[in-house]
């Protein structure tokens, strides 16, 4: 009888993770190295761990949330390799419906897998539909990075060449303006969406409504509120947490006024 | 510090993450052959063809978008890291801005590629450690715990959370490009309001940027 929890799964699911693990550290020595030889300060670079480290706890735990929620089916090795190596919150149970439902699992993501073919077709389908970035990367990041790079800098020099400020040509666009405006494109998008998004009718929580305005709204003024108090205290240890400590109140808040509001209102998502 | 070094340090970080992808990419799929080979079974082609034929449409359109969209943004390690790692709007994107913005540096800098760099590998090793630790060491008490009636609402509301505290100071201190792609973005979702994750992002992004650009142009920015 197949074991969804078979040791040698979780064996082969250890050797992928460790892989992905090594690399991480190998680039964070790195990079240390460089910003060392850069003259970063010491401090300002050991806040950079830290602070990111903060940040990443409360979303890392609904990454896990995730990984639990396919375990039904697939167990955790899947699951557990899939969102460590490209996977995203967004798009594995997507695929892990997909994958069951082409390889003839019978009562989706609540049954067993119990037959091992089926399993290893699953996470072949997993796997190879998420890979091609990994295909592509090889390819283009470096002239597309080299572009960006470069861009700015030619623009740089220009205005220096110029002794001016008054070109307003693309490279200077790119080098003051572009980041700026698609991080806020991107930050932008899950703020619209959590302010008038649908989500699925069945599901709570994926929808705009009462609770993700609220929580919003807390993560806004948290944040804004910390800063000031950073600022004004001349808090500067402060600076680099301010937020991750108002996604981890937003997210408190989120409990608290669930369990505080009638369930009617807590439950409103006006778009499903 | 010579140009040299400079040049040198990024084509160094373009070969070793070219390496990285190509090893990554074989490990990933080493996980399902290794499965095969140990219960010695081969799933029929047809239905892994057919499974893929639901995914790669979406999926693999969605990976170059993400490709060309992402690498300026995480910086050159940054990228090979995350594309490797996975997570990227979720997570990894949105912890290197916050890096960038708390050690003020420039994304397009070679400080903005280093602290990127930093903040996407500890992100990164965070993020498998909590996976890892939660897996193999609370597996029993794991569903218990992330579908706790108290925290549900808490796991919910994680996009929120995590964007609205991101943008707080983003917004503040780019006021004047950040109307506009909001504007554009409630609008779509008004008339399309199911409009996956990665094209509302693109319709963002390419909002935002053509709106800071005439911007530019103009003068007002």
């Amino acid at each position: 009888m197949f074991n969804l929890n078979d040791p040698m799964l979780y064996v082969f699911a250890a050797v992928v993770i460790l892989f992905v693990l090594a690399q991480s550290v190998f680039f964070l020595m790195k990079a240390w190295k460089r910003g060392k030889e850069l003259g970063i300060d010491k401090k300002k670079l050991r806040n950079v761990v830290s602070s990111s480290a903060l940040f990443t706890v409360p979303s890392a735990l609904s990454v896990l949330a995730t990984v639990i929620a396919l375990a039904p089916a697939l167990g955790l090795a899947i699951p557990w390799v899939r969102l460590s190596v490209i996977g995203n919150l967004m798009y594995e149970t997507t695929a892990a419906e997909a994958a069951m439902e082409a390889m003839g699992h019978q009562g989706g993501m609540a049954v067993p897998v119990s037959d091992p073919v089926i399993y290893a077709g699953i996470a072949w389908v997993m796997s190879l539909g998420i890979c091609f970035s990994l295909i592509i990367l090889p390819f283009v990041a470096k002239p597309l990075n080299k572009k960006f790079m470069s861009a700015g800098k030619k623009e740089e020099k220009a205005q220096s060449d110029d002794g001016t400020k008054k070109k307003r040509g693309l490279g200077g666009f790119i080098n003051d303006h572009a980041t700026p405006a698609i991080f806020i494109g991107l930050i932008g998008a899950f703020i619209a969406r959590a302010i008038i998004g649908a989500g699925k009718a069945e599901t709570f929580g994926d929808g705009a409504g009462v609770l993700s305005i609220i929580t919003l709204v807390v993560a806004i003024v948290a944040s804004i509120g910390f800063e000031l108090l950073a600022k004004k205290l001349k808090l500067t240890w402060l600076e680099p947490f301010v937020m991750p400590i108002g996604m981890i109140i937003a997210m408190i808040a989120a409990i608290v006024f669930f369990n505080v509001l009638p369930e009617d209102i807590a439950l409103l998502e006006w778009r499903g | 510090m010579s140009k040299k070094t400079e040049k040198s340090y990024f084509d160094r970080v373009h070969s070793w993450g070219r390496i990285s992808s190509v090893t990554a990419l074989c490990v990933l799929l080493m996980f399902p052959l290794s499965i095969c080979l140990y219960y010695n079974v081969f799933p029929p082609i047809n239905g892994v063809l057919q499974g893929l034929l639901k995914l790669i449409p979406t999926y693999w359109t969605v990976a170059v978008v993400e490709v060309i969209v992402y690498t300026p943004m995480l910086g050159a390690g940054g990228t090979y890291l995350s594309f490797v790692t996975g997570n990227i709007a979720n997570l990894k994107l949105p912890c290197a801005i916050s890096a960038m913005e708390g050690a003020k540096v420039k994304a397009n800098s070679e400080e903005g590629e280093v602290v990127s760099t930093i903040a996407i590998a500890t992100s990164a090793i965070v993020t498998t450690a909590v996976l890892a630790i939660g897996v193999l060491a609370f597996a029993p008490f794991l569903q218990a715990f992330t579908e706790s009636a108290l925290l549900k609402p808490a796991f919910a509301q994680v996009l929120p959370a995590l964007f609205g505290a991101l943008g707080a100071g983003y917004f503040i201190k780019h006021w004047r490009i950040s109307f506009f792609p909001i504007i554009v973005m409630i609008i779509v979702l008004v008339f399309a309001p199911t409009m996956g994750a990665s094209t509302l992002l693109f319709v963002g992004i390419v909002a935002s940027v053509l709106g800071a650009l005439l911007m530019y142009k103009k003068g007002w920015i």
